[in-house]
């Protein structure tokens, strides 16, 4: 099998996907993103009515204020858009690159939201602030992860979210299929070697972790 | 030293199978398939947190509008010297759509659409647009804006937002000369940069607003690899004092003060 050669990319058929759009079959997102690049204003709406969702979910999980969430969703694809020619299609997915805008903007607010409280409290030794909701490049990495569970073959993606989301066995994924053991060890191997490649490509601290800082423990 | 096969490392990973003593004296002394089991239960881990993002609710489609409104405003200032020089032409060219006799000449399409292309002069005026007095571009500016939103054939379309100040950003210190910029910013708050010739960096640009009577300072944001950005100012910032616009190569350091490095600066007037 011939899966991933540029990761997350190749035209795969997405059921039930973060970021498909009313359940269409998801065109190549090779397509989108080169119209996104060449400035067609069809693609940046398509790109937001798939991402759109993904982008504000990453913004209103780190920031405790909602139309603060907004704001950055729509700073996010207006920077998106008048910058598009610095994406990089051999460097990452469109939707990676949205969210690492994302992210950003969502870290200059929390930032700006530091800042006004340490006015307010006219304490200059103030550490960076525990953020309020989850890391943000926690929630990027889910996504990205998300979109790639999405994009795998369905075999792959039916056992890895028997596993992930039920959390069976190997062996009890055999007996509610009725796949043959070998066969679901091999697909979810093969899942598992997607996602990690995709959450390389396109995670918010790409690379491997190094021992001791992995977000497992 | 032979490493763990991967298909065991996937599943040790996923809790599927208990490693044995072989296996986890290996894993103690070898850091390569260690941190394979660890970048394994990391992105399980991350899987098993996606259960919840299969039905994310779609954005308000006020943020739709709002990105198409910015998307214009930007869109269009920079030719704000070449639009008002068309001023004239593109109101008399309303006049010719409504009778349908005249203008038949004239190339493009209606409305907006014309004073909005961008166009051979667009670079050139655009610099002699940079280098004019700035309180009189200011008030050009708000005036032409006011303009297109009349202009604008589309009453759908969002009206494009005012410039409150501008300032034209040069390079500053050891920066090369070419390197130059234009800060505006808008009545809802927002800064829109444009760079160009900035020099590379090894880490990113960052953009401070600076009062210059004592130099006290806040970070604005971080430019991306772009020539445009948008970024919000915080609410009531006092643009009279924090009046120097600047931008920043920065150094991925975890230190988030002022590197000391200004690439750009610029006084904002309006």
């Amino acid at each position: 099998m011939t899966v991933g050669v540029t990761v997350g990319h190749a035209p795969r058929k997405a059921n039930r996907p973060v970021t498909a759009v009313r359940h269409e079959p998801a065109p190549p997102e090779d397509d989108l993103a080169a119209r996104f690049r060449a400035g067609d204003e069809l693609a940046l709406r398509e790109a937001y009515d798939r991402y759109g969702r993904a982008v504000l979910h990453l913004a209103t999980s780190t920031l405790a204020n909602r139309s603060d969430a907004e704001d950055v969703t729509q700073a996010t694809f207006v920077a998106a858009w008048l910058g598009r020619d610095t994406f990089d299609p051999t460097r990452g997915s469109l939707i990676g690159w949205l969210l690492g805008i994302g992210r950003r903007k969502v870290i200059d607010r929390l930032r700006a939201s530091a800042r006004e409280t340490r006015v307010v409290e006219t304490v200059r030794q103030l550490p960076d602030p525990a953020p309020t909701g989850p890391d943000p490049d926690t929630v990027v990495d889910r996504l990205v992860v998300a979109d790639e569970l999405a994009r795998l073959p369905d075999d792959q993606r039916r056992m890895l979210e028997l596993a992930f989301f039920d959390d069976l066995t190997h062996q009890q994924i055999a007996a509610v299929t009725g796949v043959p053991l070998g066969t679901v060890k091999s697909h979810i191997r093969r899942g598992m070697a997607n996602l990690k490649r995709r959450w390389e490509v396109d995670g918010a601290a790409p690379g491997p972790r190094p021992a001791g800082i992995s977000g497992a423990r | 030293m032979q490493h763990l096969d991967h298909d065991r490392l996937v599943f040790l990973a996923l809790g599927e199978s208990e490693a044995d003593s072989g296996e986890s004296t290996h894993l103690d002394t070898c850091e390569h398939c260690r941190v394979e089991v660890e970048t394994l239960q990391h992105v399980a881990g991350l899987g098993a947190g996606t259960q919840g993002l299969r039905d994310l609710p779609d954005p308000p489609e006020h943020v739709w509008q709002g990105i198409m409104t910015e998307i214009r405003a930007a869109e269009s200032l920079p030719s704000l010297a070449e639009v008002r020089s068309q001023q004239q032409a593109g109101t008399e060219q309303r006049s010719g759509e409504s009778d349908r006799n005249g203008d038949g000449d004239r190339p493009g399409g209606p409305g907006g659409g014309v004073v909005l292309a961008p166009s051979s002069r667009r670079r050139g005026r655009w610099s002699r647009w940079a280098s004019t007095a700035v309180t009189a571009v200011a008030a050009a500016a708000i005036g032409v804006v006011g303009t297109l939103a009349v202009l604008d054939p589309d009453d759908s379309e969002p009206a494009p937002q005012v410039v409150v100040a501008s300032a034209p950003l040069a390079a500053y210190g050891a920066t090369p000369p070419d390197a130059n910029g234009e800060a505006r910013v808008f009545d809802n708050g927002r800064l829109h940069l444009h760079v160009a010739n900035l020099p590379d960096v090894p880490g990113y640009y960052e953009v401070w607003l600076i009062n210059p009577t004592n130099m006290e300072m806040f970070s604005v944001g971080v430019l991306g690899g772009g020539s445009d950005e948008l970024l919000p100012l915080p609410p009531n910032v006092d643009l009279e004092a924090y009046s120097v616009v600047d931008v920043s190569a920065e150094a991925f350091d975890n230190e988030t003060a002022h590197s000391g490095n200004s690439l750009l600066r610029g006084t904002l007037t309006g």
